[in-house]
C-alpha cells in the first residue's frame, strides 16, 4: 500500500519535473481553450452586417381572426429580403427543409446557435395565436407565460447580442401595428415574449461553456494516450521498470499506483482549466454535479485505459508514441469535442459511433446541460466502459516490465 | 534445514539457452552463508543470465534452485523481501531525487533501513537531494548499491559492482561488500577483474561459454599452477625460434603476440637464462616483471585466452 503511493507521488514529480509533460499536461490545453474561444466565440461577428438567424413557427391553430404567428413570422421574413439591390438583408434566415419536422428543425438550430453559426432563433410556440387573442379581449396585464414568444441566444456571441436588440426593436414595431390596428395600444398587451440562452433552465451558457468540457476531456486524453504510455515505456526502454521486479512490488500495485498519480495528475489539470475557464473567459458551467463528476473520471479512467493498452502491445517508447500517433486522430476528430458531428459520410460515422470519446464528450454535455439528450445515458457510461474493459484485459496480459 | 547446514544456495544444472547461444549451459554450485562469492568470466560468458534466472527476472530451461532452505520453481515475495539487487543495466526514473528513489524501493519492502543509513552506507549524502539525472556513473552505481540494501537483504547480488568506478571509488566499494559479508550477509558477485575477485572472494567461479570451467577459493585455485613463479615482459617480434628457445626455459604463453609469460620453479636459473637470451638475439625485455600465479593465469591455463583484451 505505501508502495502504491510511493508510486503514485514518484509519478506526479517526475511529470511537474520533466518541462515536456508539463506541455502537454496544462501549457496545451489552456492554449487550445485560448484559441478555440477566439476563433468560434466571435464567429459571426467579425465584418458580418448580416446576422443569421431562424423563425420555427410551432403554431398550428390557424383558425382565428387573425393569425399573429404568420404575421410575426412574415415581419421577420420581409428582414431577411435586402430592401435595396447590392445591400446585404438585416437578417439571413435558415428554413426547415422540405418536409422536415419542426422539432427536428429546432433542435438543430439550437445546435447551430450553440455552435455559433445563429445569432438568435426566435420560436413562436404553439397556441401564441389564442394567447394573443386572450390577452387582447382580457386586457389583462399578467402575461401567463404559456404561449410566450421565444428567443433563443448565444450568451457569448456578440453577433448575438446585437441581433436580440434588432429583434425586440422588431418585435416593439409589430406591437405597435397590431394594437393600433385593432384599436387599443396597451403597453401591457404587447407580444410577450422572453429571451432564453441556449441551455437548460434559462442558464446564461456561452461557447466557452460549450467549449470547456470538451477542452477538459481533450486534457484527459491527451495524458492517457500520450503521456501514459509515454511515461511507462521510457521507463522500461531505460531500464527502470525492470529494477521495480526484482522487489516485492508486482505489476498490478505498480500499476494501481500509476494510476492514482495520473489520475491526481488530470485532477489538477482539471481544476487549472476550470479556473482559467472560468476567470478568463467567464465560463458559468458548473461541475460540482454527480454526474458530470461520474464522466469527468470515467473519461480520465478510459484514456488512461488506452494508455496501458498501447503500453502493452507497443515493443518500445517510439512504437508506443506512434501507436497513440495512430489513435490519437481519429479519436479526437471524430468524437465530436469540437466540431459536430453530423454530416460526415458513413464510413467516418462508424468510427464516430465505436469511439468512446463521441459519449464521453456528448454525456458530459448533457450532463452539464450544455447539450439536449442525444444518446441516453446507460449508453453513454456503457461504451467507454466497455473499452476499458478491453483495455485492461489486453494489458493485463500483455505488459510486460522488461525490454523484449 | 540446508539454512541451518551453512548454505545460502544450491544451484544444479542451470541452463538458459537462447537459440543457438547457450547462455548458461548446465552449472552447479554451492555458495554457504555469509560469505561471498563470485562469479568471474569475460564478456558474454553468462553471468548476468545467471544472476538474473536467481532474480527471477529470467526463467530458467533447466535447473534446481534452493534458497534459504526452500526449494523453488518461481522467485517468491517472500524470497524478494530478503534479497537485495544490483542489476548490471538497472536505472532510476531521472527526476526524482536521491532521498526519494531511497524511500521510493524502501516502501515495496516491509521492513527498510532508515534513508539515511543507506545513503552513508553507499557515501552519498551530500547528494540526497540531488536528481538522479545529474548524478555520474560512479555515484549512480552507489546508489544503485544503496537500493540494493534498503531491506537489509540477507542474500546480495551484486552484478558488476565496480565497473565504471574509479579506483578509489572501486576500493570504497570493495570494504562495503567485506562489511556486508561480516555482518553475515551473503554476497553473489559478478566481476571480469581477477584482483576484485582475489581480493573479495570467499569462493570464485570461472565461467565461460556458459559453463563454470574451474571453482573454489582463489588460493585453491592459483595453486593449480603449482609452486610456479611467473615472468613477463612485453615484446612485438619474436620468431618461432626465440619461442622455442624460451620454452626450454619454462611453460611459454604469448598473447596478442605482445605479451609474453614464462613460468618457471626456479626464478634465479630461468633468470639468468632470459637475460642471456635477450643479449644474444638483441631482444630487449620491455617491462619485465616478476609475480604469483594469479586468476588470470589460471583463466589463461584453462582457456587460452586473457580476461580482458
Ligand atoms: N535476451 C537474450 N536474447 C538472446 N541472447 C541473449 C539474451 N541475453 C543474453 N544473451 C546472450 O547470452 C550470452 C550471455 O550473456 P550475459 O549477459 O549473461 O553475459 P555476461 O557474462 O553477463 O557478460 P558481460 O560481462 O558483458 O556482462 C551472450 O552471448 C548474450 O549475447
Ligand atoms: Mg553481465
Amino acid at each position: 500500500m505505501r508502495g502504491i503511493l510511493r508510486i503514485a507521488a514518484g509519478h506526479l514529480f517526475t511529470a511537474f519535473r520533466e518541462r515536456v509533460t508539463l506541455f502537454w499536461f496544462l501549457i496545451f490545453p489552456v492554449f487550445l481553450l485560448a484559441i478555440l474561444t477566439l476563433i468560434f466565440g466571435n464567429m459571426g461577428q467579425e465584418g458580418e452586417i448580416s446576422f443569421a438567424i431562424s423563425v420555427v413557427n410551432l403554431e398550428s391553430n390557424t383558425a382565428g381572426p387573425v393569425d399573429f404567428a404568420a404575421i410575426v413570422e412574415g415581419v421577420f421574413e420581409e428582414t431577411g429580403t435586402a430592401s435595396e439591390e447590392g445591400k446585404e438583408p438585416l437578417f439571413t434566415l435558415t428554413h426547415p427543409s422540405d418536409g422536415e419536422d419542426l422539432e427536428e428543425f429546432l433542435a438543430r438550430e439550437k445546435e447551430a446557435l450553440r455552435l455559433g453559426h445563429r445569432a438568435a432563433v426566435i420560436v413562436i410556440p404553439e397556441g401564441f395565436n389564442q394567447e394573443l387573442l386572450e390577452r387582447m379581449m382580457r386586457s389583462s396585464s399578467s402575461p401567463s407565460g404559456n404561449g410566450a414568444l421565444t428567443i433563443y441566444i448565444n450568451e457569448g456571441s456578440a453577433a448575438s447580442e446585437m441581433a436580440t436588440s434588432i429583434i425586440e426593436q422588431i418585435l416593439a414595431g409589430v406591437d405597435r401595428e397590431i394594437l393600433t390596428h385593432i384599436g387599443h395600444f396597451q403597453e401591457e398587451e404587447a407580444i410577450p415574449s422572453e429571451t432564453l440562452w441556449v441551455g437548460s433552465g434559462g442558464e446564461e451558457l456561452s461557447y466557452v461553456d460549450f467549449l470547456l468540457p470538451g477542452v477538459i476531456l481533450m486534457g484527459f486524453f491527451v495524458n492517457g494516450l500520450f503521456g501514459v504510455p509515454g511515461s511507462i515505456l521510457f521507463a522500461r526502454d531505460r531500464r527502470v521498470l525492470r529494477r521495480y521486479w526484482v522487489t516485492p512490488l508486482t505489476v498490478p500495485h505498480y500499476l494501481a499506483g500509476f494510476s492514482l498519480g495520473h489520475l491526481t495528475l488530470c485532477l489538477i489539470q482539471f481544476v487549472l482549466i476550470l479556473v482559467l475557464g472560468r476567470f478568463a473567459f467567464g465560463a458559468t458551467i458548473k461541475f460540482a454535479e454527480p454526474m458530470p463528476i461520474l464522466f469527468l473520471l470515467l473519461g480520465a479512467v478510459t484514456f488512461l485505459a488506452f494508455g496501458f493498452f498501447i503500453a502493452s502491445v507497443a515493443k518500445t517508447a517510439n512504437a508506443g508514441m506512434a501507436s497513440a500517433n495512430i489513435l490519437n486522430m481519429p479519436m479526437m476528430f471524430l468524437g465530436g469535442l469540437f466540431f459536430p458531428i453530423g454530416g460526415l459520410p458513413t464510413f467516418l460515422k462508424v468510427i464516430v459511433y465505436a469511439n468512446p470519446v463521441t459519449y464521453l464528450a456528448e454525456g458530459l454535455r448533457m450532463s452539464l446541460g450544455v447539450q439536449g439528450e442525444t444518446f441516453s445515458i446507460p449508453l453513454t457510461l456503457a461504451v467507454p466502459v466497455g473499452w476499458i474493459a478491453f483495455c485492461i484485459f489486453v494489458a493485463s496480459r500483455r505488459l510486460s516490465w522488461d525490454v523484449k | 534445514m540446508e539454512e541451518e547446514n551453512g548454505l545460502m544456495m544450491r544451484v544444479t544444472g542451470l541452463k538458459k539457452y537462447y537459440g543457438e547461444v547457450h547462455a548458461v549451459d548446465g552449472i552447479s554450485f554451492a555458495i554457504p552463508r555469509a560469505s561471498v562469492f563470485t562469479i568471474l568470466g569475460p564478456n558474454g560468458a553468462g553471468k548476468t543470465t545467471t544472476l538474473e534466472i536467481l532474480e527471477g527476472i529470467r526463467e530458467p530451461d533447466a535447473g534446481e534452485i534452493e534458497v534459504f532452505g526452500m526449494q523453488l520453481k518461481k522467485v517468491t515475495r517472500a524470497v524478494k523481501e530478503r534479497m537485495g539487487v544490483l542489476l548490471q543495466d538497472g536505472n532510476f526514473e531521472p527526476y526524482l531525487k536521491v532521498k526519494e528513489v531511497v524511500r521510493l524501493f524502501a516502501s515495496f519492502f516491509m521492513k527498510a533501513l532508515p534513508t539515511e543509513e543507506v545513503l552513508t552506507r553507499v557515501a552519498l549524502q551530500e547528494k540526497t537531494n540531488a536528481y538522479v539525472k545529474t548524478l555520474s556513473g560512479g555515484q549512480l552505481q552507489r546508489l544503485a548499491v544503496g537500493v540494493a540494501l534498503v531491506n537489509d537483504p540477507d542474500l546480495i547480488f551484486l552484478d558488476e559492482p565496480t565497473t565504471g568506478l574509479d579506483p578509489q571509488a572501486r576500493r570504497n566499494m570493495w570494504s562495503i561488500i567485506t562489511d556486508l559479508r561480516d555482518q553475515g550477509k551473503t554476497i553473489i558477485l559478478t566481476t571480469h577483474y581477477m584482483e576484485e575477485a582475489e581480493a573479495l572472494s570467499d569462493r570464485v567461479c570461472i565461467m565461460d561459454y556458459g559453463t563454470i570451467i574451474a571453482k573454489g577459493s582463489p588460493r585453491e585455485l592459483t595453486s593449480r599452477l603449482g609452486q610456479e613463479t611467473i615472468i613477463e615482459f612485453n615484446t612485438s617480434s619474436l620468431s618461432t625460434d626465440d619461442l622455442a628457445q624460451l620454452e626450454s626455459y619454462g611453460k611459454t604463453a604469448r598473447e596478442d603476440g605482445e605479451i609474453v609469460t614464462v613460468e618457471t620453479e626456479n626464478l634465479v636459473h630461468t633468470m639468468e637464462q632470459m637475460l642471456a637470451w635477450s643479449r644474444e638475439r638483441e631482444i630487449p625485455l620491455t617491462n619485465m616483471t616478476v609475480r604469483q600465479p594469479n586468476l588470470e593465469d589460471v583463466f589463461l591455463l584453462l582457456t587460452g585466452r586473457r580476461l580482458r583484451e
